[in-house]
């Protein structure tokens, strides 16, 4: 195991400066500093991101549309420079050559040279890692056939769907056998079928010793395959740390269950525990102070309801990403 | 240097593979066809009218399809994102470029070489011999198709294809009659102003750093029996490669500051 972080970003800034006049130096600055809109104006999409990934975990990269994730993400693979701040990957400084052969990409909504087939694109992609054409070849095959994508093995990438795209793009993210797949938005695209395959590939990376750092709006997966999470809002990373850490905050919420029970006494318990709902003969409350579920319960029994669970919630990754969202939103 | 192959056999493959670039290409060689028939019905000078045509269309095509092509290669590959999946990987920007450009290098070669064969061809047809100043004169059409293809690429870095497309054309058009502008001189010797006198500085200034094109095209001495040397022909290729790897050389450092949004 390597002594060093796999990924570090440390401060990571990128100010774009748009509109008519907004690329010609310090136009941008001097009219954000006049108040000046339209010719120039400042975008800060990055303040100061700032985490760490060690080697073997797989972190998730999570925040709303516009938070910063892609712009990150693009600064750590070299297609934007940043404004300020630093980082590594695999040990060693941005842009570094020997970092980027055993690293493996995938963009956002990938888009690839659709005149070439599956074998053709995959070993170009190899030869950017100067793989030997043996390498090349044996490589590019295993991967159309991990990817699930054997069967189209002869139609150029012009023909392939949305989901076969997003999996020849795992594909070539995969073709140099990386130690670190920084992947961005994989999921994205996929149908449930598609979805599992590419939760399998990165259950298998990790499990090969690999690291994979991966942004995504599902949360459903983030939370079934994820080590620890990292939310961006606004440009800046507003909370960090393994998953279990940030779902085990006790929300003091009780969810209790009751069965041979009226309306009457729905209504009734209603006003302790509002908005409660059926499941088949069964009704589900939920009790906001947990100090309050022994009174609870007992004037459900008392009104001739049968107790058939009392379960304490633990907060599930969407209320975690709302409330992160909400404060990192607040001024 | 494999990136360089790679990146290089990418562009060729896609360009070969383009309709558009198909249909470009047809076209070139059916307008060439027609220098045919115009050819045939002039008395007694179909040879002098076919070189004088021919040459014309395989040097025009050959550089507005260049410039077509060119200024669209790199655009592509940033608005389609294709890039996204090169620049991660251990391959340095400036080999990204040089890839394209030998690639577009490589289809320019292919396209500007069946041209010259269809007009061979049509030599053969009319029984004339299509000697080696011919040869030269397609040779050199190429050596300008190259300076022209480092220059789309160059204004390809840092703007849009229709404002590259205008001005690769504006440099190629200008390039094509710059050696007049070299010794040009405002104004009547006998009352020339200052303001004439520095203008004319200015434009001969220009003109020295200006691809000078007039270089590529030996159509009227072709046409006129007049000998092409194989010095000249030397001179012309060596400073055209050295122009374009001038030119090359800036719009690497231009890519290398760019941000891929």
């Amino acid at each position: 195991m390597s002594a060093h972080p796999a990924l570090t970003v440390d401060g990571l800034v990128k100010t774009f400066d748009l509109g008519f006049l907004g690329a010609l130096p310090g136009f941008g600055w001097l009219a954000a500093r006049l108040g000046i809109k339209g010719i120039a104006h400042r975008v800060h999409a990055v303040q100061g991101v700032t985490l760490s990934v060690e080697p073997g975990e797989i972190y998730g990269f999570l925040g709303p549309n516009g938070a910063g994730k892609t712009t990150t993400m693009k600064m750590l693979m070299g297609l934007i420079h940043p404004t300020a701040g630093s980082g590594t990957l695999l040990g060693r400084p941005l842009g570094d050559r020997e970092a980027r052969a055993r690293l493996g990409f995938l963009p956002e909504h990938p888009y690839f040279y659709d005149h070439l087939k599956p074998q053709e694109f995959l070993e170009f992609y190899g030869q950017l890692f100067r793989l030997t054409a043996r390498e090349r070849r044996d490589r590019a095959r295993a991967l159309i056939d991990r990817v699930g994508l054997g069967y189209a093995a002869d139609r150029p990438l012009r023909r392939f769907s949305k989901g076969m795209v997003q999996r020849i793009g795992i594909a070539q993210a995969l073709i140099n056998d990386p130690d670190l797949i920084v992947l961005d938005e994989p999921m994205s695209g996929l149908d449930p079928m598609g979805r599992k395959d590419v939760r399998d590939i990165i259950f298998e990376l990790k499990q090969r010793g690999k690291t994979v750092f991966f942004s995504s709006h599902i949360l459903q997966d983030v939370e079934m395959i994820c080590d620890r999470v990292g939310m961006v809002v606004r440009g800046k990373v507003v909370s960090e740390g393994p998953l279990h850490a940030l779902l085990d905050v006790p929300s003091h919420r009780v969810e209790v269950v009751l069965g041979d029970i009226d309306d009457a006494v729905v209504e009734r318990l209603s006003a302790d525990a509002p908005s409660p709902t059926q499941v088949g003969a069964q009704w589900r409350f939920a009790v906001s102070d947990e100090s309050e579920v022994g009174a609870f319960v007992r004037d459900a029994i008392a009104a001739g309801a049968r107790l058939v669970s009392v379960t304490p919630q633990r907060r599930s990754l969407e209320e975690v990403f709302v409330a992160s969202a909400q404060a990192g939103d607040a001024p | 240097m494999i990136q360089i192959y790679a990146v290089g056999l990418n562009t060729f493959r896609e360009a070969i593979r383009n309709r558009i670039f198909a249909s470009l290409v047809m076209f070139a060689i059916a307008m060439l066809l027609l220098t045919l028939a115009v050819s045939s019905a002039s008395l007694h000078e179909e040879v002098r009218l076919m070189k004088d045509l021919g040459l014309f269309l395989v040097s025009t095509f050959s550089v507005l399809i260049a410039i077509f092509i060119g200024v669209n290669l790199l655009y592509k590959e940033i608005e389609r994102k294709t890039i996204y999946t090169i620049m991660p990987k251990p391959i340095h920007r400036a080999q990204f470029l040089l890839g394209k450009f030998a690639g577009l290098a490589w289809v320019m070669a292919v396209q500007v070489a069946v041209m010259g064969v269809v007009l061979a061809l049509q030599f053969w047809l009319l029984d004339a011999h299509f000697g080696v100043e011919m040869v030269q004169a397609v040779w050199l059409a190429y050596m300008e198709v190259l300076v022209m293809v480092a220059i789309a690429l160059l204004f390809s870095s840092f703007s849009t294809p229709f404002l590259s497309g205008l001005l690769t054309f504006g440099v190629f058009a200008v390039g094509r009659f710059v050696d007049r502008l070299a010794t040009l001189q405002l104004g009547d010797p006998s009352e020339r102003t200052e303001a004439q006198e520095q203008i004319s500085a200015v434009i001969r200034g220009v003109a020295k750093v200006w691809p000078d094109l007039s270089l590529y095209n030996v159509t009227p001495n072709v046409v006129h029996g007049a000998p092409v040397t194989w010095g000249f022909v030397g001179s012309a290729t060596l400073y055209g490669l050295t122009y374009a790897a001038v030119v090359l050389l800036l719009a690497c450092v231009v890519f290398q500051r760019r941000d891929f949004i």
